[in-house]
């Protein structure tokens, strides 16, 4: 659900900064550079970066399918490897259990907790396998203005830092306030500038 | 002052532009003449989430039916809750949209465009790929230029010597929808 089908859900941006010359080639060069990396054969907890929109599986862009007409339009991709917090309260209890049994122990130091709930989370992070989401985006650059699929002020703070790591430019959510200024005359600014809540009754 | 402050210090602005909106649909039977565009067909329909107050001291109603006129809502209105979220129906020529849009953030939420060629009618080539994109791209943005004309119209009143009288009609309007 996003850019290419059903409903969507969507945040407006202003992307700022110079954007280089010979746009087009800064844009194949980064988005490859930044593209995601896939953690399913490895023991990594977490992997951000950028892959196709019709396919969350290309992430070399073979036929430049991050470029439609004059958009940008790409999908950030996360994988990450979680343990509930149920899930891992059982099994940390299960091991201070074994250890006590096996040391004959009344009780367990605070620090030999923290430590066997370390290393059971760890184990449990990689049996578990990667969790995909998925963000849709589509980049006006005629007019510098960005979609950003989605709502979540999670996924709002990775895609500022991912698309600032990628084309060193920064996005700056469009409120209304922001709107306001960006559209008004000089007139109307000062005008904003001494604005009040109004009382509608 | 950084965009967490803003958008908390000026969230009035889109409260007060969803009443407006909600105003002016109603003034002309659903119909606001947006200048360059003509008459766009605005209806406020099925969901509306008011506030009263501010952080813990805030009360929030959520209004929802499916024929509903929204009386509880305008009854809100009446009370001094203004809208934070709205669902809006928003018909320009033959292209009609379905959007829930809210105050603090101008977030565009559950949007349903107009129908078009469904994809699966379509190739999976790259050109039909690339050709369903832009389209649905293109109906996004002319939602986000509807709804930007309609902020611009309320902001050349909101800011300008014109918002006094304008203030005066939205309070008779909200008057009206005690009882």
């Amino acid at each position: 659900m996003g850019l290419l089908s059903g409903s969507a859900s969507f945040m407006r941006f202003t992307v700022e900064g110079e954007l280089p010359d010979r746009f087009w080639d800064f844009i194949a060069e980064r988005v490859v550079a930044h593209s995601f990396t896939d953690i399913d054969d490895n023991m990594e907890e977490y992997s951000i970066g950028w892959v196709s929109v019709a396919n969350m599986f290309d992430s070399e862009f073979n036929y430049a399918s991050y470029a439609a007409g004059d958009y940008v339009v790409l999908s950030m991709r996360i994988d990450e490897r979680k343990v509930s917090p149920a899930v891992l309260k059982k099994f940390t209890m299960k091991e201070e259990e074994r250890i006590k049994r096996e040391k004959q122990l009344p009780k367990l130091s605070r620090s030999v907790r923290i430590e066997i709930k370390e290393r059971v989370r760890t184990e449990l992070v990689r049996k578990s396998a990667p969790i995909p989401v998925i963000y849709d985006l589509c980049w006006n650059v005629t007019d510098n203005t960005l979609l950003f699929f989605s709502t979540s002020k999670k996924a709002m703070v990775q895609l500022e830092d991912l698309f600032r790591d990628t084309f060193d430019l920064s996005v700056m959510l469009q409120i209304p306030w922001t709107a306001a200024v960006h559209i008004a005359d000089e007139q109307l600014v000062a005008g904003l500038d001494n604005l009040q809540p109004a009382i509608l009754i | 002052m950084d965009l967490v402050d803003l958008i908390q210090e000026k969230r009035f602005l889109g409260q007060e532009f969803l009443a407006w909106l909600w105003y002016k649909a109603e003034e002309r039977g659903g119909n606001v003449d947006v200048p360059g565009m003509g008459d766009i067909l605005v209806v406020f329909e099925k969901h509306m989430l008011l506030e009263y107050g501010e952080g813990e001291a805030s009360e929030k109603v959520i209004c929802r039916g499916l024929q509903t006129e929204l009386r509880e809502a305008r009854a809100g209105l009446a009370l001094g809750k203004k809208p934070e979220q709205a669902r809006i129906r928003v018909a320009r020529g033959e292209y009609e949209f379905n959007v829930t849009l809210t105050a603090a953030t101008m977030e565009f939420r559950n949007v349903k465009l107009p129908k078009t060629v469904d994809g699966a009618d379509e190739g999976d080539d790259s050109e039909s790929m690339e050709g369903r994109i832009l389209e649905r791209i293109s109906l996004f943005e002319q939602l986000t230029e509807v709804i930007n004309e309609l902020f611009r119209m309320f902001i050349a009143k909101r800011a300008s010597d014109q918002w006094p009288d304008e203030l005066l009609k939205i309070r008779q309007w909200v008057g009206q929808g005690i009882g």
